[in-house]
């Protein structure tokens, strides 16, 4: 640590604050970042890099910064790798490094630099594969990473806006105000997003004169304007991602998730106006603490009344460098020398402004600061962080310079943040004036303006925003006046001659950083360009520049300009690597947004649920639905508990709650024909006031879904589908109708939450209906006939009686109102029909073969299920053409088989794979449901068993591997129990 | 084991040692630029991990001299690079399960057998159960790899807890965790360097590798294709191999041929990196998020994918409504992990067939076949695709692991449907 | 996010919208092209797409699936190819 240098109070605030990192206590003051606030108590170790374990210290000010990560909180709740330029400092606020072990000055991991000429670019995918790469892989894995993956998280729930506006302008720096205040007068709705907490981008520092004003009072007035237009503005604010024209933006306050919001931003017209980013100059050692970006400590000074050193070496090829200087100067800084990469051919000497550059450079030199043109900075020498700059002229010849300096302050110019993919294309061009790239094509609804136009000086960039502010409200329609544009002077223009790199002897390239957290070198390059990696996307992959959690906004445009100096071309023809969403990191739970936790995704409830829940029945999610497994009362485990249930209702009855089921109104005089084309089988000959049991069939001719079809009327049907199936088979339902019946009368409509079903099934059903009912309901109940149903009121209210059963027994659907439905429920409790869950259900309808999802799987051909007969009686309904292929006919496709252990005791169960024998063959079949059955007193199955093998008789092997068994079985018919079907047609 | 003639540069910790003190120079092109010739024996259509891998396995298994490979942008740009990296071979299905056990077990020995490390990591692969009611489902799929020798393992609870204590699986979850199938073989490979290494591999064994050269057409006569048109002009072969994987449907259409096939978009996203958290691969799907599948890569970041976007799409620009999808489920499996960002997303193009499962046949012509509808399932099959599909084209006879994978199959009814979804990629 | 036109509701956020297929490839006449063939055409993608977060019309969009703009929407009703 080096004494603490100059410190004048923060924009943001006043007062002090008090933080600690890596256990040790400072003093900051309010308005702060935590690398504002570090700095200034000296320290300058702030991080380590990933692959060497280098020690870096502070490269940018803003989210460029690759080094200055922490991990913020404490154990219960971390978060990791927060740029400490975006963390707002507040009391109490716990910081550690990263990446380190034992400490950030100590990391043994650093050792690997010994080995540096060994891991360069890819070593990885050259060696480890002795004996195999798992083997080095967890010590790899612990050496990488950064922060520490959090023990838990408890963010709140991040706000969501959704905006409307004529124009989004995303960047409030001068370009992007001109923008907004052109477009705002002009009438138009305007959005402006800003990044940063504070409007005005560059002017912190540059403070101009714009419109006759110092550029403070102008942007004073500025956004009170703004406000008066009613523009919304929104501060540290980013716009992440253009949702196929709906724009995201992403505002993490302070830079610590907590009070987060997400807006999704309808704009008619985009205009881009981010500035742009500065880009560093490449030298040996140039990741020393202590060196970083001109514009960095220039918003240090600016915004936090920090300097970042005492002594400094600005190095630039630009004239910018030069008022920076002279505003370090007068923070009190001490400029030892400014090298100047540029040749005389970038003199001042007859530029209109000129004098004006040449009387700075003279008050300058009068403060003691040597101007060294046509130089470069080589090397940074230190051994912790940067003690020394060495200069050599750049014409061969002339004599190394050592200039003492514990900072150095490097420019390479700047990179107009493209936004590239925001915009569609991402089309961009080469501009040689700048070293980067600009937008290239726009069209009316994706406008750049500034710096992504390649206006850097201060004048133009206003007017640039002032045109396209203009041009973006005439696009989306709005006609005032958008007044004149504002006239601004700056800094001088940077008259910059592209300088990536400093020359280097060939071994000095492994010390040359371009992307500092990766630690890629131009030595890597090198090695990328000799193994053919020469295109910039495949060196971006192969050596990792820019992928890191910068994304590149201080590595990727400088690396491109290197790599096209190594390969010999035109950084135009070399291009740069394709940016991905978002544009900056976003914040998972912000992602999430509402849909997290409970929340995730709707729970859907029957009319009974709450009753369930009060009594014992343990809910469990079926898709959204949640439904009763068993009830706790009826024994001490699930499965006991499912026996017992089940044993009452064959011994006398039970309930359970069918209100799951999918419930769809087929209407219109063409309902049945409709019916008739949806399902095999045909609907039109259900007589009414009866039902039948269906299939429908997906187009490619496997089973669909099942259920009853109840004909309510001649011309009204309700369609009832299992209860996964609800939702799906609605909009399949509505599908052909649309598609094939719009013009055919026949009407869908869901009524699956308008009916609450009750199933009362078991032998003592009817006698308790009849109890319960009252006496108008005594002569429909003794003369109900299976399948039959019957409509009349309970309590006052609708009830439909159908006499069907999924359970073997004589059994009743009660469909009645949502309202009715828990009286309904409780009277037939009490009258001693007791509740029973869906695994009791499971045991009854295997006992009687029947279907559900297990065997519906989408798999399964009706032909597969035994229903030829069905088949054989359809006409050309949905599904049915595509049966004939010939596969379908084959021996080895599947049929529905009952199964019993040969031995008749033990037990097996579904997901086993059924072979012909022990040996290790290819499957036949498999189970699809398996269940004790206390009834039939042995395990029963349904299964899928080839054709060929499954005559009733057969034995085959149920073969269980996971779970250990190997369980002969024997084919019998699905049909388990009451074959005749005897006790549910009394 | 390496299968490298002796004027490749060989890697190991040795030659990095070497290339230390001789320098960047001491390092060879991975694949040469050798000129495109106006004549091939093969031409096979995309340098991405498929076409690749069937260029190194012509030359290397069946002694072909004359191949090249032509690619529209850069090796390896496609879904090769896209894709969230995991292999597996645990498919429900026979014709499945076979195919992609022959793709795992070779990935288990590519490093060795391409000389270059592209980071098999058989870390497990995870497929979770919500309920009680989808262990059998699991168990079918599992019970079915154990009996055809593939490693598979159900997982209740305390076994899960064990093996991924990370998931903290009996947290309280709108859709609880109650076990999984494990295969542990299963995991994760660097998926740039398979591209890299077969193209490695295949140009030191002769194949001319030529980027930035489009195929726009196929030059036929006498019922038999003659060549190529590309945008460096008309290239002759006996025999065209399209492997261009997310644009199938185009190649149909330059061959005049309606395909089961639709192009959607497939998205990935990773996090920033960082300390391992996640130790295998898992595979979580429920009715509240969708489809998360995620795995934490050795840089630290955690890569995650879902489902198809939802609609064709050729734009590879990933919606935001899938990323929160995806991403709300890892956070339903990590709630801890909240305040971790994402770093970048980023989508391919897939083929998705009408069954979910590949194409591999030939396409109008007896000598022009197609590598295609990879649907989820392309970089993991890349090994076995590569090999399976030379000898097919070699020989004229698609070997026995590939031959389920046919066209005719949706109109004979040999369908494979690993999931029973039917003939839509986007379920209803 | 692109907004599809849906004839009831008017110009609605995408993420009402369901996909459910595109439309069979043209000149397919039988019931195995309608189900199993698909146009591969990077221009025109004509679609069966459902409002299911709105009126829950079903729709018969067309649009250009490499740039993801619809080119024109109309009711599936009457006009199912």
């Amino acid at each position: 640590m080096t004494a603490p240098p100059l410190r004048r109070g923060t924009r943001l605030g006043s007062g002090t604050l008090s933080f600690t990192f890596d256990g040790r206590r400072y003093t900051g003051q309010v308005g702060d970042c935590a690398a504002s606030a570090l700095l200034a108590n000296g320290v300058r170790l702030m991080g380590r890099s990933v692959k060497y374990r280098r020690r870096r210290g502070l490269l940018g000010a803003g989210p460029e910064e690759p080094n200055a990560l922490f991990t913020v909180g404490t154990q219960a709740q971390l978060i990791p790798n927060v740029q400490a330029t975006q963390l707002l400092l507040r009391e109490g606020l716990t910081l550690r490094s990263q990446n380190r072990w034992p400490s950030l000055q100590v990391d043994l991991a650093s050792l690997l630099q010994a080995g540096g000429g060994l891991f360069g670019a890819g070593f990885y995918y050259k060696t480890f594969m002795w004996p195999s790469w798992r083997s080095y892989e967890p010590l790899i894995r612990r050496l990488a990473g950064l922060g520490d993956a959090p023990l838990a998280c408890d963010l709140p729930m991040p706000a969501t806006e959704h905006l409307d506006c004529d124009v989004l302008v995303t960047g409030a720096g001068p370009a992007g105000l001109a923008a907004a205040l052109a477009a705002a007068r002009a009438g138009a709705r305007i959005v402006l997003c800003e990044s940063e907490p504070l409007c005005g981008g560059e002017l912190e520092f540059e403070r101009g004169r714009i419109d006759g004003q110092d550029s403070d009072s102008w942007l004073a007035a500025m956004l009170t304007e703004l406000d008066r237009l009613g523009v919304r503005v929104l501060t540290s604010t980013t716009v992440v991602a253009d949702n196929h024209g709906e724009f995201i933006a992403h505002a993490e306050p302070g830079g610590l998730p907590g009070s987060n919001t997400v807006y999704r931003i309808r704009a008619r017209t985009m205009i881009a106006a981010a500035g742009a980013l500065e880009r560093p100059i490449i030298f040996a050692n140039n990741d020393l603490p202590g060196v970083m970006l001109l514009g960095a400590a220039e918003r240090y000074l600016a915004r936090y009344g920090t300097a970042v050193g005492r002594d400094l070496v600005l190095f630039a090829n630009h004239d910018r460098a030069y008022a920076s200087a002279q505003r370090l100067l007068v923070g009190g800084m001490r400029v030892r020398a400014i090298v100047d990469a540029r040749t005389d051919a970038h003199s001042a000497v007859g530029l209109s402004d000129g004098n004006a550059l040449q009387s700075l450079k003279g008050s300058l030199a009068t403060a003691g600061v040597e101007i060294l043109s046509a130089s470069a900075v080589t090397i940074a020498e230190g051994g912790r962080a940067v003690r020394a700059a060495r200069i050599a002229p750049l014409a061969s010849g002339g004599h190394e310079r050592r200039i003492s300096c514990d900072t150095i302050l490097v420019s390479g110019g700047w990179s107009p943040a493209l936004y590239a993919d925001l915009h569609g294309s991402g089309a961009h061009a080469y501009a040689p004036e700048l070293g980067s790239f600009v937008a290239a094509a726009q069209s009316d609804w994706h406008i750049h303006a500034g710096a992504a136009n390649g206006r850097l000086d201060l004048a133009a960039a206003m007017s640039d925003g002032h045109a396209a502010g203009t041009r973006a409200a005439a696009a989306a329609g709005a006609t005032g006046d958008s007044g004149s544009p504002p006239q601004a002077r700056g800094d001088p223009p940077p008259r910059l001659a592209p300088f990536a790199r400093s020359p280097c002897p060939l071994v000095g390239e492994k010390r040359q950083f371009i992307d500092l957290q990766n630690d890629v070198t131009v030595a890597d390059l090198r090695i990328a360009l000799a193994e053919g990696f020469s295109d910039i996307e495949h060196v971006k992959r192969y050596t990792t520049l820019g992928i890191g959690t910068d994304q590149g906004r201080s590595s990727a445009v400088v690396g491109a300009a290197i790599l096209a100096e190594l390969k010999g071309e035109s950084p135009a023809i070399v291009g740069i690597s394709r940016s991905r969403p978002p544009y900056q990191p976003v914040t998972m739970r912000s992602i999430a947004g509402f849909h997290h936790g409970d929340a995730v995704m709707i729970t859907r409830r029957t009319p009974l649920h709450d009753w369930h829940a009060a009594h014992g029945g343990v809910l469990e999610p079926m898709g959204l639905w949640m439904r009763p497994r068993f009830y706790r009362a009826s024994g001490a485990n699930a499965a006991d508990a499912a026996v017992a249930e089940a044993r009452r209702v064959r011994a006398h009855g039970g309930i359970a709650d069918s209100s799951t089921l999918g419930k769809l109104e087929i209407a219109g005089p063409e309902a049945a024909a409709f019916l008739d084309f949806m399902y095999l089988g045909k609907a039109s000959t259900i007589r009414v006031g009866r039902s039948r049991y269906m299939v429908s069939l997906r187009e490619d001719g496997m089973v669909l879904d099942d259920g009853l079809v109840l004909r309510l009327a001649e011309d009204r049907f309700l369609a009832t589908t299992s209860s996964g199936h609800g939702t799906h088979m609605l909009s399949h339902f509505e599908h052909y109708q649309a598609a094939r019946w719009s013009a055919r009368g026949a009407t869908v409509t869901d009524l699956t939450d308008a009916w609450a079903v009750i199933v009362a099934a078991g032998p003592q059903s009817r006698s308790t209906l009849a109890q319960l009912l009252g006496a108008a309901w005594q002569g429909p109940l003794a003369q109900l006939g299976h399948m039959d149903f019957t409509a009349g009121r309970y309590a006052g209210q609708d009830l439909r009686l159908l006499r069907a059963s999924f359970s073997g027994e004589l059994a009743f659907e009660l469909h009645c109102r949502p309202a009715i439905a828990a009286r309904l429920w409780e009277a037939l409790n009490a009258a001693g029909l007791t509740p029973y869950g869906l695994d009791a259900l499971d045991i009854l309808r295997v006992e009687k073969g029947y279907l559900v999802s297990s065997e519906l799987n989408g798999q399964t051909t009706p032909l597969d299920l035994g229903m030829e007969a069905l088949v054989i009686s359809s006409s050309a309904c949905l599904g049915q053409a595509l049966l004939d292929r010939p596969a379908f006919h084959e021996a080895s496709r599947p049929r529905l088989v009952g199964l019993r252990a040969a031995d008749g005791r033990a037990p097996f169960l579904a997901g086993a794979q059924l072979t012909i024998d022990a040996a290790p063959t290819r499957p036949c079949g498999y189970i699809t449901s398996s269940v004790y059955s206390p009834t039939l007193g042995e395990w029963l199955g349904l299964a899928l068993l080839a054709r060929e093998r499954a005559a009733e008789g057969a034995t085959v092997m149920a073969r269980d591997p996971l779970r250990g068994r190997n369980t002969p079985v024997r084919v019998v018919s699905p049909v388990h129990f009451d074959p005749t079907s005897a006790r549910m047609k009394v | 084991m390496s299968t490298l003639p002796a004027s490749a540069r060989r890697y190991s910790a040795w030659s990095l040692l070497r290339a230390r003190y001789a320098g960047p120079g001491y390092w060879r092109p991975l694949w040469s630029g050798r000129n495109l010739q106006p004549a091939y024996d093969v031409v096979i259509v995309g340098a991405g991990g498929h076409g690749l891998a069937t260029a190194f396995h012509l030359v290397r298994d069946h002694g072909l001299r004359r191949v090249a490979v032509l690619e529209k942008r850069l090796v390896g740009y496609g879904n090769v690079g896209r894709n969230t990296t995991i292999v597996r071979s645990n498919y429900l299905l026979p014709e499945n399960h076979y195919f992609y056990e022959d793709a795992l077990r070779r990935w288990e020995t590519l490093s060795r057998e391409l000389n270059y490390n592209v980071m098999y990591s058989p870390r497990g692969v995870l497929d979770l159960a919500l309920t009680n009611d989808d262990f059998p489902a699991l168990a079918r799929r599992g019970n079915a790899l154990r009996l055809a020798g593939i490693d598979a393992e159900l997982l209740d609870l305390p076994a899960l807890e064990r093996f991924a204590p990370e998931l903290e699986p009996r947290r309280k979850r709108r859709f609880p965790i109650v076990g999984a199938l494990l295969q542990r073989r299963g995991g994760t490979v660097r998926h740039d360097a398979v591209a890299w290494g077969y193209a490695r591999a295949a140009s030191a064994l002769g194949v001319d590798i030529i980027e930035d050269c489009e195929v726009t057409g196929v030059r036929a006569a006498g019922g038999a294709a003659t060549g190529v048109e590309t945008t460096r002009g008309h290239v002759q072969a006996e025999q065209i191999v399209f492997a261009t994987a997310g644009h199938t449907g185009t190649i149909g259409t330059m061959l005049e041929t309606a395909l089961p096939i639709e192009t959607h978009l497939l998205q990935a996203m990773v996090s920033e990196p960082i300390k391992p958290l996640l130790n295998s691969v898992v595979v979580y799907v429920s009715p509240g998020h969708g489809e998360t599948y995620i795995c934490q890569s050795d840089r630290g970041g955690l890569v995650m994918g879902g489902h198809l976007d939802g609609f064709p799409s050729y734009t590879r620009e990933g919606a935001w409504h899938r990323l929160e999808d995806v991403v709300r489920g890892a956070l339903e499996l990590f709630p801890r992990i909240g305040g971790v960002k994402i770093l970048r997303h980023w989508a391919g193009t897939n083929d998705m067939t009408m069954d979910g499962s590949p194409i591999m046949d030939r396409l109008r012509y007896d000598n022009v076949f197609v590598n295609a509808g990879w649907c989820y399932g392309g970089f993991k099959a890349i090994p076995a695709s590569g090999a399976a599909f030379a000898q097919f084209v070699a020989t004229g006879t698609a070997p026995e692991l590939i031959r389920p994978f046919r066209l005719s199959r949706f109109a004979t009814g040999h369908l494979l449907d690993e999931t029973g979804q039917g003939p839509f990629p986007v379920r209803l | 996010m692109t907004r599809l036109a849906c004839p009831f509701c008017g110009p609605r956020e995408l993420r009402e919208f369901e996909f459910h297929k595109t439309g069979p490839a043209a000149g397919g006449q039988g019931e195995f092209e309608r189900v199993y063939l698909r146009v591969a055409d990077p221009q025109l993608s004509i679609e069966h797409w459902q409002h299911v977060g709105g009126c829950r019309a079903w729709l018969l969009v067309h649009r250009n699936p490499s740039s993801g703009l619809p080119l024109a929407v109309e009711l599936l009703a009457g006009n199912a190819p």
